[in-house]
């Protein structure tokens, strides 16, 4: 009969397997997606590798990174956050409403949308440590609040009367490279300098390897969790002005994909659900490869619900995957044994 | 020897009987306080709350289904575990059904059956994953949710014209309109408040109220999400336990599943779009323990009821319904902040006692 | 420099919720001294050691440094304050380097930039203190246990520690990897820093230590007193409270000739045991013997099929068996298992008692449809609180109410509820007063007259000598000796001792 392995609470010493899991996953994933690229462009008959297919490719691609790069830090400190999408649709509501009902310019409105879209990030990191309420709760509820609001903003008409100069900037792809990817792509090159180079980075990441450890050393863990929580909300911020650039127009909908995507990315590239561990690259190729997915379902002519399956079935099979390797891996080395099941809640 | 975070425990003596909270404190009964207080308020402020017919009906109807989905996602919480995907569950069981009457003209109780094997069956299949592979069930509850996503409207898409299945036998009808004005015992009729389709509600309230207070599987159930470590040591077949309370949770959201079908008369792809969250205000707010261990069927039923008089009496008042989810989720937090402020005044007062 | 009284504390009071674990404590930690700090599980120690080093505020009583009142908010100013600890479980980042974990208090930046460089230094100038030679570069979590340990000690030292706790340090050592863990000790105290050392191993405290402090019930009953100026056995009398002696009991004797209830026929697991042989007779109690990290509630929980049996034979009543779960131990064979961590593997806190005792006979009492009766439960509860003595209000109390004596008792009622065939308790007396540790032993000694036969898991060889009528010996993953007891404590725990650190195993 087989036995459960489950993960250690503080991230398990026999974590160099994961490591070199994650490290390999970059690379997997680099092939994969590199395979199905040409894949693809084969499928299409080149047309895939022309000017336009990749701009529009590329454009797609910009969100889906931000918002993996959102939940990466919110997951890095052991944290869930539920309400990636709804922030996200609340923002970006929020600047089209604001430009396009009060005429307000599209630079005053993008910098108000990113305030408060950190803000709110701030405000659920604090109401998740201020009153020790599990953090997929208080996001469960906050993701509520937000869907509310985000209704009230726009009702049932989309909102597109909004600025020229953000939609410039939304369609603008100087040598086919769309503005908005190259901003998703300096995001995540800026996030990892921050979680590998600096003091405040290294913080968040200690407080997610373990957090008892970290306590001792003078590090708040309240502090961390507030901090991820509120850069998780710049970022989503940031995905909020790209969408909002990209789309033709903002409505209640928007946002309302998000979800899964936020989580499928970091599960994908390789991040530990249990905290401590980033992996930028990881993220940002798992973010390629569901785009891949989406691009290979227009060229079929598949039903997008596709998506959506495929998605879902790939997320399984890599955690599965995932522990099922390191079970292996387990077993071939000497362990200290006792296989108890673990709780197998939100974390 | 081991070092543990919570404190040691020598007592040179033992203690006397250790501070009961005051009976009025019990959170079922401050539920239903609530639930009374604000019908009434509601009825004062807009005397058509109190409608039978129009009003109290499609409540009773909606509190109907909504307690079923609470109680799915009640099961899953009693081992500790969450489910994500009861909205996508419920569609899945439903399409079953839709299923079964579009195509192959089923009789209703056979449809009813083919949805609770449908949900029952990809509940197991969750549950199997969860026990198999040790993920946690936030993530492969997530997964699932997407894949069920894409399945279930691929699977429509398929085999309807228009995303949905219409025909269905009469039964399904009656159950949609028929209250207990309709049965009568003599001259007496019951109230045109109460829905017929509330009968499900109540057998399954019944069915978990006997299988959680009752039965050897309950109580096993219930240690399992309060110490899986133990309750397997203990001799419990923690594993197996796992994968029946997710089976039971994906059976609860299929029929759940189909009294919303049933509800709206059509069988469709977007059933269950808007489960999740009631799913977790009506067990958390009824005193279900996200942690595991502790559950309550009569308070989830409660907490459901909670909510639903609230939206619906602010629904009368003129509140909108976009504003309606900011309140609820206000609601959430502060239901939730009171509970921990609630934990911590007692555990004050017993560090004084001591 | 040597001879200033660094720490100081008075009366120190700190209570939680039903229990008062610390009533009066007293202490004067010197420099340039190695000071010990001893008590029995559940004496006080780690809620003092907690209230040191700022993770717990006393509810009485004063702390001093240098001759000043502090009041030490949080640990990261108590480490600020000059007092530093290594924990018995190691507290590194896993994913950070050696030099990360050593600076991470401080770490060297520059505007905010990690300094990485600068990292190395200080790193390396702090483990060469310790005569240590690591790389700085290296992950922490590919070091070996001991290696981790060198590296918090380092840690220590980077954030200038006057005082230095270590929480039972040699757990999981090699006896190389001790002496050297000593040699750094030394090397701390000729610095002027006071090492306190909080362990159950007497022969390392005399190895090493120079003051010692005895804590019993949350007291200190020896403060800060020269090591010298006692005895082994002082030292020992005062931690148990009384004229210590392997306690007597009424007699009882064994039939060797019976067919054994378990036998382990050279048995490996995939936990790294090997050659594991011993059996268990009807009404015997066989102690199995090892200093922590010796293998022995591994090698049950593999037995019990919680890990992989990778070679050799189990035998219940003269079968072979593979036993794949707890459950089919219990319900198959009657083996029940009392825990050694009652809070997080033997008991429910949460629950309430009736369903702690019940839990291993609900498949016996229950009917059609699994029905249980709320009755027939209670019965059985009840039964077994009378029998035990346990103190409750209430068979509904939830068992975190209750003191750490009757929860292991409830840990333990459950499995006398199911009348298990064989039962192994694990460490039964670990954080239980000294009453109804008493009590325990009688309990065990009588299930064994009425021939139930009993695999006992101590470390206090007391408990052992007092309980078991052969003792086996573990360490390591390994047996290196079987040992019939005459239940002479001295010749015992000398012949015991011998058989844990000579080369040759011994079967007597």
């Amino acid at each position: 009969m087989n036995r459960l392995n489950a993960l250690r609470g503080q991230g398990s010493w026999g974590g160099e397997a994961v490591r070199r899991f994650s490290r390999s996953t970059a690379a997997m994933l680099l092939c994969v997606v590199v395979a199905g690229y040409v894949a693809l462009g084969v499928a299409s008959s080149g047309s895939f590798f022309e000017g336009p297919s990749v701009r529009v490719f590329l454009q797609y691609l910009a969100t889906p990174i931000l918002i993996g790069l959102a939940q990466m830090v919110a997951l890095c400190v052991g944290q869930l956050n539920l309400a990636v999408g709804a922030l996200g649709g609340f923002i970006a509501c929020l600047m089209g409403v604001l430009m396009a009902d009060h005429g307000m310019p599209a630079g005053v409105a993008v910098i108000v949308g990113l305030l408060t879209a950190t803000a709110i990030g701030l405000a659920t990191g604090v109401a998740i440590v201020g009153t020790q309420i599990n953090g997929f709760i208080v996001t469960l509820a906050t993701m509520t609040i937000l869907l509310g609001a985000q209704y009230r903003l726009t009702g049932t008409r989309t909102v597109d009367g909004y600025s020229r100069t953000l939609r410039d900037f939304g369609t603008a792809a100087p040598l086919n490279i769309p503005l908005v990817f190259v901003t998703a792509l300096v995001a995540a090159a800026l996030l990892a300098a921050f979680m590998y180079r600096t003091v405040a980075g290294r913080r968040l990441l200690a407080a997610g390897g373990n957090p008892l450890a970290a306590r001792l050393s003078g590090i708040s863990t309240d502090r961390q969790i507030v901090a991820a929580h509120t850069l998780s909300g710049l970022l989503i911020g940031v995905a909020a002005v790209t969408a909002t650039a990209s789309l033709p127009g903002v409505n209640r909908s928007v946002g309302g994909d998000w979800l899964l995507p936020s989580f499928a990315a970091p599960i994908i590239g390789g991040v530990a659900l249990t905290g401590g561990s980033i992996a930028v690259l990881g993220t940002v190729l798992a973010a390629f490869v569901t785009r891949l997915i989406d691009a290979a379902r227009a060229q079929f002519s598949l039903d997008p619900s596709w998506v959506n399956l495929l998605i879902g079935l790939v997320v399984l099979g890599t955690v599965a995957g995932g522990r099922l390797h390191q079970t292996r891996l387990e077993k071939s080395a000497t362990t200290d044994g006792a296989v108890l099941p673990q709780s197998g809640g939100a974390q | 020897m081991t070092t543990s975070i919570s404190p040691p425990d020598t007592v040179p003596e033992e203690k006397a009987a250790p501070h009961r909270m005051p009976f009025w404190v019990n959170q079922r009964l401050g539920l239903l306080v609530l639930v009374i207080a604000l019908s009434v308020l509601f009825g004062v402020l807009r005397p058509a709350f109190l409608d039978q017919q129009l009003v109290l009906f499609p409540l009773l109807r909606d509190v109907a289904t909504l307690t079923v989905v609470a109680l799915a996602q009640m099961v899953a919480l009693s081992v500790g575990h969450m489910n994500l995907a009861v909205g996508r569950m419920a569609a899945f069981g439903a399409m079953f059904a839709g299923l079964g009457y579009d195509r192959l003209g089923v009789p209703m109780q056979v449809g009813l059956l083919l949805c609770l094997a449908a949900g029952a069956a990809i509940g197991a299949v969750t549950g199997w994953l969860i026990a198999r592979t040790g993920v946690s069930s936030f993530v492969v509850t997530l997964a699932m949710d997407f894949a069920l996503l894409g399945l279930v409207s691929l699977l429509y898409s398929s085999l309807t014209d228009d995303a949905a299945f219409t025909t269905h036998p009469s039964g399904i009808d009656a159950l949609r309109s028929y209250s207990l004005a309709d049965i009568c015992a003599g001259p007496i009729c019951g109230s045109p408040a109460v829905p017929q389709i509330a009968q499900f509600t109540v057998l399954a309230m019944l069915a978990l109220g006997f299988l959680y207070g009752c039965t050897r599987i309950g109580r096993e159930l219930l240690l399992t999400g309060a110490n899986p470590a133990a309750a397997e040591l203990s001799g419990i077949p923690t594993g197996r336990r796992v994968l029946l309370a997710h089976t039971l949770s994906g059976l609860l959201a299929a029929l759940a599943g189909f009294m919303a079908a049933a509800g709206t008369g059509t069988f469709r792809a977007s059933i269950g779009d808007d489960f999740m969250l009631p799913s977790f205000l009506g067990a958390v707010l009824g005193g279900t323990l996200l942690t595991g261990g502790v559950v309550s069927v009569l308070g989830t039923l409660l907490g459901t009821a909670l909510v639903g008089v609230i939206r619906k009496g602010l629904d009368l008042l003129g509140v909108g319904l976009e504003s309606l989810n900011i309140y609820l989720g206000c609601v959430l937090l502060l239901a939730l902040s009171a509970d921990r402020i609630r934990t911590v005044v007692s555990y004050r007062k017993v560090v004084r006692s001591t | 420099m040597s001879g200033t009284v660094l720490l100081a504390c008075e009366d120190l009071v700190k209570v939680f919720p039903g229990v008062r674990a610390l009533d009066g404590v007293g202490l004067r930690l010197t420099a340039g001294s190695v000071h010990a700090l001893l008590g029995e599980n559940g004496a006080g120690k780690s809620t003092l050691i907690k209230v040191l080093t700022g993770v717990h505020s006393p509810d009485g009583g004063r702390l001093t440094w240098n001759g000043q009142q502090v009041h030490l908010r949080s640990p990261l100013e108590a480490t600020r304050t000059g007092i530093g600890v290594v924990h018995q479980e190691r507290n590194l980042i896993p994913g950070f380097s050696v030099a990360e974990n050593i600076t991470l208090q401080n770490p060297p930046s520059h505007r905010g930039l990690v300094d990485r460089e600068a990292m190395t230094a200080p790193a390396v100038a702090c483990l060469a203190e310790l005569g240590v030679d690591l790389d700085p570069q290296r992950p922490v979590r590919e070091l070996s246990v001991a290696q981790q340990q060198l590296v918090e000690i380092a840690k220590a030292l980077y954030t200038e520690s006057r005082v230095l706790l270590l929480d039972e340090p040699t757990a999981s050592l090699s006896p190389q990897e001790t002496e050297r863990l000593f040699e750094v000790i030394r090397r701390l105290a000729d610095r002027g820093a006071c090492v306190v050392f909080v362990s159950h191993k007497l022969e390392e405290v005399f190895a090493v230590c120079d003051t010692v402090t005895v804590l019993r019930d949350g007291k200190s009953v020896l403060e800060s007193s020269p090591l010298p100026d006692h005895t082994h056995d002082d030292i020992v009398g005062l931690m148990v409270g009384r004229a210590h002696a392997a306690t007597e009991m009424r007699p009882r004797t064994v039939d060797r000739s019976t067919t054994p209830t378990l036998v382990l026929d050279k048995v490996s697991t995939a936990g790294g045991h090997r050659d594991i042989s011993l059996e268990v007779r009807p009404g015997e109690i066989v102690g199995l013997y090892g200093l922590v990290g010796a293998g022995r509630s591994e090698l049950v929980k593999a037995v019990l099929g919680l890990d992989r049996v990778t070679g050799g034979e189990i035998r219940v009543h003269g079968s072979p068996v593979r036993i794949t779960s707890p459950r089919q131990a219990l319900h198959e064979y009657g083996i029940g298992y009392v825990t050694e961590n009652r809070k997080e593997e033997g008991v429910f806190l949460e629950q309430p008692i009736v369903r702690n005792i019940t839990v291993t006979v609900w498949k016996r009492l229950a009917k059609a449809l699994g029905f249980v009766s709320a009755r027939e439960e209670r019965d059985v509860a009840q039964d077994l609180v009378d029998r035990l003595g346990i103190r409750v209000s209430g068979l509904g109390q939830n068992a975190g109410e209750l003191s750490g004596g009757n929860q292991q008792k409830v840990s333990l009622a459950k499995w006398l509820a199911a009348d298990t065939r064989l039962l192994v308790v694990d460490e039964p007396t670990v954080g239980v007063d000294v009453r109804t540790k008493r009590a325990f032993h009688e309990l065990i000694w009588d299930l064994a007259r009425d021939g139930l036969p009993i695999l006992l898991i101590s470390s206090d060889l007391a408990e052992m000598v007092t309980l078991a009528d052969r003792i086996v010996v573990m360490r390591d993953h390994r047996i290196r000796g079987e040992l019939d007891n005459d239940r002479d404590y001295d010749r015992m725990s000398d012949r015991v001792i011998r058989l844990i650190h000579d080369r040759d195993t011994v079967r007597s």
